[in-house]
This record gives C-alpha cells, structure tokens and sequence, in this order.
C-alpha cells in the first residue's frame, strides 16, 4: 500500500543497544499511538473488573445467604500459605513497576532482570497455589480426580456431588458445604489462569526488551503489561480477605 | 465478500485508470481476509451478519408456520422449542447486536470523525473473527443436538437440559468478546482519532450514538461473559450457584443476565438511533432539532438502562422492593428516548423532505419505534406487567423494537450507506416497494400479537387454544409477507453490485464528513487529511456540484 | 511535523485537549519501594486484625484495608494518579458499575426477609428443598 510510506513517524533508538520504533500508518504522533493503547487497554482492565466482580457478586450472594458454610470453610483454608501468596504478589508487583520504570529510562539489562524477578514471582505463587490444592484433594474438600462426573441424585429430590466427599466430615454441619469449596475453587483458577497468562505475556515482552524494542521512545507494550499484571494483583488483594480471613 | 471486487472493476470501462478505491486497492483472499482495513472489516461483517440474519428469519418463517394450527404443523414440541431458541439466539447475538456497529458502524464512524482508520484495526480484525468463531460455534451446537433454553439460557432448565448448552455458551462468551473489543475500538477512535476541528458536538450524532454503545458494551458484556461460563461450570462440575438442589439461586442467575441483557437492548438500539439522527436530518436538508439533547440523550440512555434490569424479573421471586424500584426507575428510560423520537419528528417538520428508500425506512421507524417504546412504558408498570408477562404481548413488544425499529434502521442505513460504500445505486423503484411490503408484513405480524398476548395467549408455547387461531394465521400471513418484503430487497440489493446504475459522489446530499470522501473512499479514507471548520448538519455548506458528479 | 518524534517532548498537533500530554511521568525508585513497604505492612495488619472477632464488623475491616492496599496499587504501580482524565475515569467508573450489580443484587436478597415478615409467601432459598437437614448433604 503505497500511501503508507510517506506518514511514517519513526521514534529513534537511544542507544545503539536499542531499535528505533515506527508509529503505526494511521496515527500522526507517537504520543496519539500510546494514549490510544493505554486507553484501550484500560477500557480492556474495566471488563476484567466487571468479569471478575460478578464472582464477587455471587459471593457476597451466598455469603450472605450460608454466613456458617463460608466461617466453616474458611477455616479450612491455611491463611499462612495465603498470606505468603499474597506477599509474593505484592513483591512481584513491585518487580513490575520498577521493570516498567527501566523500560522507561532505557535501561535494558534492569528491565529484563526485573521481567524475570516477576515471572519468578508467578512462579512461586502458582507452586504455593498447587500445594494448598493438593491439601484440599486429601481432605476431600475438592476431588480433582472427580471434579467433571455427574451430580448424584437422590430419589427424595437432594443429592450430592462426586467431587465433595469431606472426609473428615468438617462440613458436615453447616448446609451446602461444598459452596464455599465452590466459590473457592472457581474465583482462585479464573484468578491463576489470569496469573498464567500474564507470565506468558511478561515472558513474551522479555523476548522484545531483549531485542531493545522498548525504550524511553516507546514502552507502551511493557507498560501495558504491567498494568494487567498489577491488575492480577489488585484481584488477589481482594481474594485473600474474603477467602481465607473474614468467613 | 470477493463478489464485490469484480463489481467494480468491470464499472469503469473508460479508458483512463480507475481511481483508487478501497475495493480495487488490492486483490485476492488474503488481502480481505487478512485486512485491517475498517471499511473492509464492515463489509465483512455486513455479509456476515447478513446471512446470520437470513437463517435467523428463515427459523422464525419456521415458527409462524408450526403455528398456523392450534396443534402445530410442523415439529414435535421438543423440537418447536430447539427452533424458537435457535431464531431468537441466532438473531440476538449473530445478528441484532453486532448488526450495526459492525457493519455500518465500521464502515462509518473513522469516517465521520475524520480518521484513516479505527484507532486499533488489529483488534477491530479480530473482533471480526471472534463474531466468526461464535458463528461457527453456535452452529456446531445445532450439530451438536441443539439447544432448547430459549436464548436467555434460564436456570435452572439451562443446567439440566441434555441439550449442547456448553457449546452455545462458549459461543456466546466469545461473540460477547467480539462485541467488547468493537466497542473499545470505537471508544478509542472518538477520543484520540478525531481530525483537527471535529469537536465533540461537531460530532454526527451517529458518532455519538455509537458511543453510548461502546461505553454499554465494555461495562454490560463482561457480566454476561462470567454469567454463561458459570452456567457451563455449573454443567461441568456443578458449583451449585444457580442450582437450586445443591443450595444455589436461580433468581441470581437471572440478576446477573440481565445486568447484561437489559443494557443489551440498548447496545442494540442506540445505534439504530444513531442511523435515525443522520437520516432525517439529511434526506429532510435540515438540521438536526435538539442535537445536545440527543447526544446527551443517547449517554442518558446508556446510564439509566443499567439501573433497570429487575424488570424483566417481575415474576421470578425478586422481593417485592426490588420489585418496586425497578419498575419506577424503569419509567425513567421513557425519558431520553422520547426526547429523540419528538426531535426527530421536528426534524422533518417543516424539512425539505426528500422520500428517498432510506428515508422511507426511516419514517416506518419512526412509527414503529413509537409503538414498540410505548408498549414498553406499558410493560414496565409493575402491576401491568404481572399480567402481561411472559405473553405474546410481550413477544410483539420487543420485536417491534428488535425488529420493526433495529433492523427497519439497519435496512434504512444499509440504503442509505450502499452508494458510499460501493458506488452502485439500487433500484429506488424496487427499494420503494419493498419498504411498503416490508412495513405491512410487519405489523400484519406482530398486531395480532398484541391483542393475543392481552388475551392471555402464553410465549414459547408450541400449541394453543383454537380460539386464537385466526391471530396467528393473521400473524403468520404477516410473516410471509415480511419475508417476501426483504427477499426482495437481498435481491435488489446484490443485482445493484453486479449491474447497477453509478451512485453519485454524494448521492444524498449529506454534509458529514463520510460525504466529503470520494466515493468509494480510497484505503486511507481521504485524500487530504480533514480539518473541520463548519458546525455539524450545516446544509449551507453542501456542495451541490457532487450531487451531480458520477462515483468514481 | 518532522519525521522524528519522542514521546517525551512532542505535543499533539492536533489540539484536542486530552490529547495534550507534556510528559511521560517516572516514578522514583525510592517511592515504589515505599509503597511496597506499605502494602506488605497493610497485608501484616490485616490478617493481625482477623485473629480478633469483631462480629460483623471483620467484613468491613478487611475491605477497608483491602481497598487502602487496591488504591495504592491502583494509584502508583498502575500510574493512575499521573495518567490522564479519561483513563482514569474510565478505570475507576468500572467500579461505579459494579457497585450498581452488587447494590441492586444485594438489596433484592436482603428485602427478601423484609418480604418474609410482612407475608406469608416465603422466599425460593428458604423453602426446605433448597435448604435441606445438613445430614442430607455431603456424601460419606
């Protein structure tokens, strides 16, 4: 396409270390490309609230309709590992800011170090996940193994679930026991899957930093990566509380 | 798509080269398929959707037909219900929300603010393939053993029924993605693509328009998102939510579909308000009556529409203050909409009105839409409602918005656009009777409905009592008509590609900026990047030398 | 407009208002460190607070901290308190949104038992078939 050509705006590298970057055929500054990207990305976050707030909805539905199952599963929950968790979070937050604030003065070695420091947090978080899973399959509270077989039904109209069994019979008193398990198991793989997907994308945005596409010019892909990831952590904020701490 | 391609290139036999267009600036597959183009994205779009409302109508034809006798000609009840939920999720989600923003919308609104394309094309692209991959998807769920829950998905039928309620889901979370990132683009382009002088209230009220459905489609869309995927997690692993035998709430899956869907039918109607605005106004030479309180109107809308979702729960065991509130702030909706339909009315008084077909479709809207809104009003009063609910009142009640008002726009803008968007006119003869079948078959449809559903007749029902066997024969015969009605305007409307007459370079004598380009508009829109000095609707502006001149 | 550009001095030509942006803001290292601080030291208190009872006051404690820990996020490792009117309208009217599906779902349950007391009909989740013996649930 022939008219492309003679509208191209080319950020120059700052250093030899760097490629320079050209903005897109249809915008005319550098300036118009990265607001344009950041606020479609911030109208992208919106959605990821509204999705993961009608989780929080339903959450705050039944806690407030079985205010026992969510205090008695709560307490089966281990608010060390969750505190970490939340810890580790927060630490790779910060790893985020400080590699975004690399990017933006161009220092290429820092951001790609302070990338990895955060995919090492997700890491870490994903691993801490998988054991308190693991500890929730012993006790039977959520059965992996059992998770997609059919509902039980009972000819008197209740019925019970394969993958709930409650081996040591914690629940046992409170009605709907398995709800919290539920709401648990659902709000922490929409969360990890979210955890997953953003180490892809920081792990992907190293591949650029490492061929020194991003710069004081142009960050605008790290920068925007960044705020999914601190979005990540904004969720879990959240999540901690409400799962392991108040029920 | 590629038909159009030979169109235009067998239109200019002169000798000298034709000029560049959009359409001829390259050729082959991959050069559409893989295009980030805006206008070629709407094209795309308008075929897709095109043929999605094609099927969409012919299982509609379906059901009219099932109902020409009080036990049913056609299908087996069960049956009956896998028809109606394919007609009304088919033309719900493939076709009647991503209908105009998609196609005209695309087409029109860099356009119109001056811009050489949205502010994200690879996004708007993917959007494009996200509505293909729902489209598909809804399909394999046919193959798949259908889907019977009607298109609202209700638990808790939706989660007992054998039916492929899984895949249908899936394919509504992505259409609802596909319809989230048309509307960030658009959100975008209107804040950071506008040319220089294009203010916001030089703005076509269009642009406005489909603004206030941006921000609905970004805030409303996700909700549904996490609402079908709790639906399939529900089939899947029962979390039990919805899921009265495991200690869920039906009503809160309804709460949560309506959060969505009532915001929904203002996804779907803003923009026909938007293709209303542009019309009267230019085929009345006159500008628009009231343009902030339209503009605004449409924002006003877009608010107060999330505020009102319990309405359509009235009969499902909300607290009766719910109840309450729902059904007063409801009546708030009212407001802004009439607000338009008295604007627009005052446009074309005293306007030089030119009964072109666009503007034909335009008026049948503009009579369509007072009744379809009204009967709202009517709905939306608590006490009312409980008797009317779930009747066919109800049913002639949204397709007179869905139908004789959103895709009566539609139409009036994809007659109104055609010429700009492929420099071929249409036979105004054929598109003036197809309006008039159209508009007859409409409400030969759906009148008879109204006084059915007063009468007490139930919707979604395969059979009925004898006594209401003239209505639906009446309603029946409608529908044939109505589908006779837009048969012949697909027709016209394809002949016009392979032989139609040369639009002129601004066939109506519209002075937005979608008029300033040449016609078709070349790839990047304008030849010379665009500065506004005029306010918007300015007829003293209009060059009335490119009403005459030929497209090129 | 020159054929090279930074986004760090060139200005919009085009003069919309929101367009206009001086500067890229970098933060300092020193504050992002503090912030860290903070949260890790908000993240302390709140499970501290929850070894208390409260009542029903531990839900509002630990939102409150919650939301303290999400605006500091928000506000400086997202940037939002530098970046521009509409983004931050746009991210934080996403809230006011969603404040309006908790508000109005919530207050449907809660005057259910308004409905319970003043009627006889009872509310769908108190009947015996959604809320069966506790012994009937769980399988063993």
């Amino acid at each position: 396409m022939s008219h492309d050509d003679h509208h191209a705006v080319v950020v120059p590298a700052p250093g030899p270390e760097f490629v320079p970057h050209e903005v897109a055929h249809h915008f005319s500054t550098p300036v118009q490309e990265f607001q344009s990207g950041k606020l479609g990305f911030w109208l992208f976050l919106a959605t990821e609230i509204l999705l993961f707030g009608g989780l929080f909805a339903a959450y705050f539905y039944f806690h407030e309709v079985y205010p026992e199952t969510f205090r008695v599963g709560g307490q089966q929950l281990d608010w060390r590992l969750g505190a970490l968790n939340t810890s580790v979070l927060l630490l790779s937050s910060w790893t985020m800011a400080m590699g975004v604030r690399s990017a933006q003065t161009s220092q290429k070695s820092k951001t790609l170090m302070f990338l990895g420091l955060t995919v090492l947090g997700a890491a870490i978080f994903m691993v801490i996940k998988f054991f308190e899973y693991k500890a929730k399959n012993e006790h039977g509270l959520i059965v992996f193994s059992e998770l997609f077989r059919p509902f039980i039904e009972n000819p008197d109209g209740t019925g019970s679930l394969a993958w709930f069994q409650d081996y040591h019979g914690v629940m046992a008193g409170v009605p709907h026991g398995h709800m919290f398990f539920a709401i648990y198991l659902t709000m922490t793989a929409i969360h990890g899957l979210h955890v997953v997907i953003g180490a892809g994308l920081i792990i992907w945005i190293m591949f650029g930093t490492a061929k020194g596409r991003f710069h004081a010019g142009y960050f605008m892909p790290v920068d925007l990566v960044g705020l999914y990831w601190h979005l990540v952590d904004l969720i879990w904020i959240f999540l901690f509380p409400l799962l392991y701490l108040v029920p | 798509m590629t038909t159009n391609t030979p169109a235009v290139a067998t239109a200019t036999p002169e000798t000298q080269a034709p000029r560049e267009t959009y359409l001829n600036c390259s050729s082959g597959f991959m050069s559409w398929a893989g295009t980030l183009d805006h206008k070629r994205i709407g094209i795309m779009y308008l075929v897709g959707v095109g043929i999605a409302f094609l099927a969409g109508g012919l299982f509609a034809l379906l059901v009219r037909l099932h109902l020409w006798e009080p036990e049913g000609l056609l299908f087996s009840n069960l049956d009956y219900n896998q028809v109606f939920t394919l007609h009304g999720a088919f033309m719900v989600f493939l076709f009647v929300i991503p209908a105009i923003p998609g196609s005209i919308g695309n087409m029109v609104l860099p356009l119109m603010v001056g811009a050489k394309d949205v502010a994200l094309p690879r996004l708007n692209l993917l959007s494009f393939y996200l509505w293909l991959t729902g489209a598909i998807l809804a399909t394999l769920a046919i193959v798949l053993g259908g889907f019977d829950t009607g298109w609202t998905f209700y638990a808790p039928y939706s989660l007992y029924t054998d039916k492929a309620v899984v895949t249908i889901g899936l394919a509504v979370f992505v259409l609802g993605f596909s319809s989230i990132f048309t509307g960030l683009n658009f959100i975008v382009t209107v804040h950071k693509l506008r040319a220089p002088g294009m203010t916001w209230f030089r703005m076509p009220l269009m642009v406005w328009a489909l603004y206030s459905t941006s921000i609905l489609q970004v805030l409303a869309t996700p909700v549904l998102g996490i609402t079908v995927l709790l639906v399939a997690f529900e089939r899947l692993y029962h979390i039990g939510i919805f899921d009265p035998r495991l200690g869920g709430d039906p009503v809160l899956f309804e709460h949560f579909f309506w959060f969505y869907s009532h915001p929904a039918v203002y996804i779907m109607v803003l923009p026909a308000f938007g293709i209303i605005s542009e019309l009267v106004s230019v085929h009345s030479r006159k500008p628009l009556f009231g343009y902030k309180l339209i503009a605004f109107s449409s924002l006003a809308i877009a608010i107060i529409s999330f505020l009102v979702w319990g309405h359509h729960m009235f009969t499902s065991g909300q607290s009766t203050y719910a109840m309450f509130a729902f059904s007063f702030l409801t009546f708030f909706v009212a407001i802004p909409t009439a607000i338009k339909e008295f604007s627009w009315v005052a446009t074309v008084w005293k306007g030089s009105v030119a009964l072109n077909s666009p503007m034909l479709y335009a008026l049948a809207f503009l009579i369509i839409f007072a009744i379809g809104g009204l009967t709202g009003v009517i709905l939306g009063t608590l006490n009312v409602n409980l008797h009317l609910h779930d009747t066919y009142f109800v049913v002639a009640h949204f397709h007179y918005v869905m139908m004789g008002s959103i895709s009566l726009a539609f139409f009036a803008g994809l007659h109104h656009w055609w010429p700009k968007m492929f420099g071929k006119m249409y036979s105004e003869t054929l598109a003036k009777i197809a309006c008039l079948i159209i508009f007859v078959g409409f409400n030969m449809t759906f009148i008879p409905q109204f006084i059915m559903g007063s009468r007490g007749m139930p919707r979604r029902y395969a059979t009925y009592v004898p006594e209401f066997e003239p209505f639906h024969q009446a309603s029946t015969i409608g529908a044939i008509i109505l589908g006779c009605g837009v048969a012949l305007m697909v027709f016209y409307l394809l002949q016009s590609l392979l032989s139609g007459k040369k639009a002129k370079e601004n066939q109506w004598g519209g002075v937005t900026l979608d008029w300033h380009t040449p016609t078709p508009p070349p790839h990047l829109n304008f030849d010379h990047e665009p500065k506004v000095v005029h306010e918007v609707y300015d007829y003293s502006t209009l060059d009335y030398e490119s009403m005459q001149r030929d497209a090129t | 407009m020159s054929d090279t550009a930074t986004a760090t001095d060139a200005h919009d030509a085009h003069g919309h208002g929101e367009l206009e942006m001086g500067h890229i803001h970098v933060s300092s290292a020193a504050m992002f460190f503090k912030v860290l601080v903070a949260l890790l030291f908000l993240t302390f208190i709140t499970v501290a607070v929850s070894r208390f009872d409260f009542g029903s006051m531990n839900m509002l404690i630990a939102m409150a901290i919650a939301c303290v820990k999400a605006s500091l996020v928000i506000a400086f490792f997202m940037h939002v308190k530098w970046d521009t009117a509409i983004n931050k309208i746009v991210f934080l009217g996403s809230f006011l949104f969603l404040a309006l599906l908790f508000v109005f779902t919530l207050a449907d349950l809660l005057t259910r038992r308004l409905d319970h007391e003043m009627h006889t009909i009872k509310s769908p989740v108190d009947k015996e078939w959604v809320q069966p013996k506790p012994q009937a649930d769980g399988n063993h």
